[in-house]
């Protein structure tokens, strides 16, 4: 029971990195080849069906987090204070910028959000790569350590990559690149790759302070008959809204 | 104030900011959904109107929900990691079944519902707004099985210095669940029936070319109301029969529980006795309107009413005769910690609050045109394509 969850926590939190990697890497993006309004607003059009599936990834693992290691969820969250307080009011920026940014017509009003998602989509992408080293350090080394900050550098870059491997793949004359679906699969892998290693390396770790048999029981029969709407809901996005439709074409909500 | 009434503080604020936006969005959510099902089943311009205009309303609000439900999810570990200690084991299974199951497929098939507009064939267009509604209420109801095990820790017995889930079936049926969950949804219809009322109140009243879709917008809302605040008050009153011994003893819980029952009675009596039988002449009456607006914010202060009299009612217990809340504060939280994160939290999310009422009031003062949500490509004055 206890690998099951283990299992599954690793395909939540990986899922997460493979599939909003790539939105937060649109908003890394947008200053860089959005330039123009039209060409932000194109680059936010491309991500924002899949934007609402993909962040739910990450509430799914603060939830399975609470469920599965409820203790590890207490000195996980609270040994990383500050750094989580700033990564959840980078969140809480990022969505507000894609909500808010069409209400109001108007250049300032949505420059402002665009300037929003960047930041909000900077501040989460640097605080994961910090996050996983504190992670593999056990929350004991300080959140400035220099290695930290690398992989900070390395996990943003790495999402600005695969945004922009999303990009030539749904909107290929806004990215100025053309990619099919398995490079786009190839760069989802790199964006995932570390948080996998950490978690593989906490596998040991993590067995041991899994919540007892009868919760991870309980959970796991309500959990299980709503396993396959899940999973077919999400491929449903994914099928319904990939590029080969563009004989339909209807503006964005964000 | 020391970190103890920092971290409170900070959790009601955001708790209640939530709430205000949750309310109104488990409310809407039924009635956008019925208003699609109307729409699908006549295929009338009109009735997509209707669903267009009030589902941008739904989504708009439910923005801010999200957005403070995320800060809500993490604020356990932050503040009161004691608790995840302490009965994390119990408390820890519907909050995970909340964002694993529920909320997950809320916004998966929200995202579908607004993206796939015009595209989705219409039935399952429609299917997707009533997996949305679904989820909704199954998310309030695993959150109000964790809010019920504080209240009444059922279920559970504490083994080793920690509680242990011994019985599930106990920990879903608790018995200040029962009442209390369809008293949330019930309350939630009342809101969202006089929002319908208080909005369509302000168009009727301004004149103007939409008064046709307003009077309809109109009865919907009182007849929604009437129902709604019929069936809170009546879930209200059944809760009495399970609720803690000396819950209310104290006037900080005991006031809020006053003003939200009395206040409550009378909006009860105003729905079901004046509302609902002038339903077909008040879109007509123009010197109600005014009143039907100033009636608006009445059934979000209830509802924080509501929620302080339950929350405070269990002070100092975290789960009751269990755990103090101040045993299941973080150790170490220190108060320079919580003020920064407070001031933070506060200012970002009450800012965001403010600017989607904003835009909501916004989207009422310019009525059921030139909409965002499912607009054709030829609507609008420079269309964002997707692909």
């Amino acid at each position: 029971m206890e690998l099951i969850w283990y299992a599954v926590f690793t395909l939540l939190l990986s899922g997460y990195f493979a599939l909003e990697g790539f939105d937060l890497g649109v908003g890394l993006l947008m200053p860089v080849i959005g330039r123009t309004q039209e060409t932000r607003d194109r680059m936010v059009a491309a991500m924002a069906p899949f934007v609402l599936a993909n962040e739910v990834w990450l509430v799914a693992v603060a939830g399975a987090l609470f469920g599965v290691y409820p203790h590890l969820e207490g000195e996980a969250l609270f040994g990383l204070y500050p750094l989580v307080v700033a990564m959840l009011l980078s969140w809480v920026v990022r969505d507000a910028g894609l909500w808010f940014r069409r209400r109001i017509d108007g250049p300032g009003w949505r420059r402002f959000w665009d300037a929003m998602i960047t930041a909000g989509s900077l501040g989460l992408s640097f605080g994961w790569g910090v996050t996983l080293y504190a992670a593999a350090t056990g929350f004991g080394s300080s959140l400035l350590h220099p290695l930290g900050l690398l992989l900070g550098v390395v996990v943003t870059l790495l999402f600005a990559w695969h945004g922009w491997t999303f990009l030539g793949w749904r909107a290929p004359e806004t990215a100025g690149i053309t990619r099919t679906g398995r490079a786009l699969a190839l760069s989802a892998l790199a964006a995932a790759l570390p948080a996998l290693a950490v978690l593989g390396g906490s596998l040991p770790y993590l067995l041991d302070h899994s919540a007892p048999a009868s919760t991870l029981g309980v959970m796991g029969v309500m959990a299980l008959p709503f396993a396959p709407v899940m999973v077919l809901a999400q491929v449903w996005v994914w099928r319904f809204f990939r590029p080969g439709r563009s004989a339909v074409r209807t503006p964005s909500f964000f | 104030m020391d970190a103890l009434d920092l971290a409170r503080t900070q959790f009601a604020v955001t708790g209640s900011l939530h709430f205000l936006f949750v309310l109104l969005t488990l409310g809407l959510a039924p009635l956008v959904a019925i208003m699609h099902t109307r729409w699908t089943l006549s295929g009338a311009p009109e009735h997509e109107r209707t669903v267009r205009f009030w589902g941008q309303v739904y989504v708009t609000n439910y923005a801010v929900g999200i957005v403070t439900g995320l800060v809500m999810e993490f604020q356990f570990g932050l503040s009161w990691s004691g608790l995840s200690r302490y009965a994390g084991d119990v408390f820890g299974a519907p909050l995970a079944m909340e964002t694993l199951v529920a909320f997950f497929l809320e916004s998966t098939f929200l995202g579908l519902w607004i993206f796939g507009w015009g595209r989705l064939p219409k039935w399952l267009h429609l299917a997707c707004i009533w997996a949305v509604t679904l989820t909704a209420y199954a998310s309030a109801w695993f959150i109000m099985t964790a809010n019920s095990f504080l209240q009444n820790p059922a279920g559970a017995v504490e083994r080793g210095g920690r509680l242990e889930l011994v019985d599930a079936a106990a920990l879903f049926t608790n018995k200040t669940l029962v009442f209390s969950f369809p008293h949330v949804l019930s309350a939630g219809l009342f809101t969202a029936g006089m929002v319908l009322v208080g909005a369509s109140a302000y168009r009727l009243r301004r004149g103007g070319e939409d008064a046709a879709f307003f009077t309809r917008s109109m009865r919907t809302g009182i007849v929604t109301a009437a129902l709604g605040i019929t069936l809170t008050v009546g879930f209200g009153y059944a809760q009495f029969g399970g609720i803690q011994e000396g819950k209310f003893k104290g006037d900080t819980a005991a006031t809020p529980l006053a003003l939200m029952m009395d206040v409550g009675n009378l909006m009860f009596f105003v729905a079901v006795f004046l509302m609902l039988p002038l339903v077909r002449f008040l879109p007509r009456w123009r010197w109600t309107h005014r009143l039907l607006m100033i009636l608006t914010p009445v059934p979000f202060v209830l509802a924080i009413c509501g929620w302080l009299a339950r929350e405070l009612g269990r002070q100092p217990w975290m789960v009751w005769k269990k755990l103090t809340v101040a045993d299941a504060m973080s150790p170490g939280l220190t108060p320079g910690m919580i003020t920064v994160s407070l001031v933070g939290f506060t200012a970002v999310l009450g800012l965001l609050a403010l600017t989607d009422y904003a835009l909501i009031a916004r989207l009422v003062r310019r009525g059921p045109r030139d909409l965002d949500l499912g607009a054709a490509a030829e609507e609008r004055p420079a269309p964002a394509l997707s692909y």
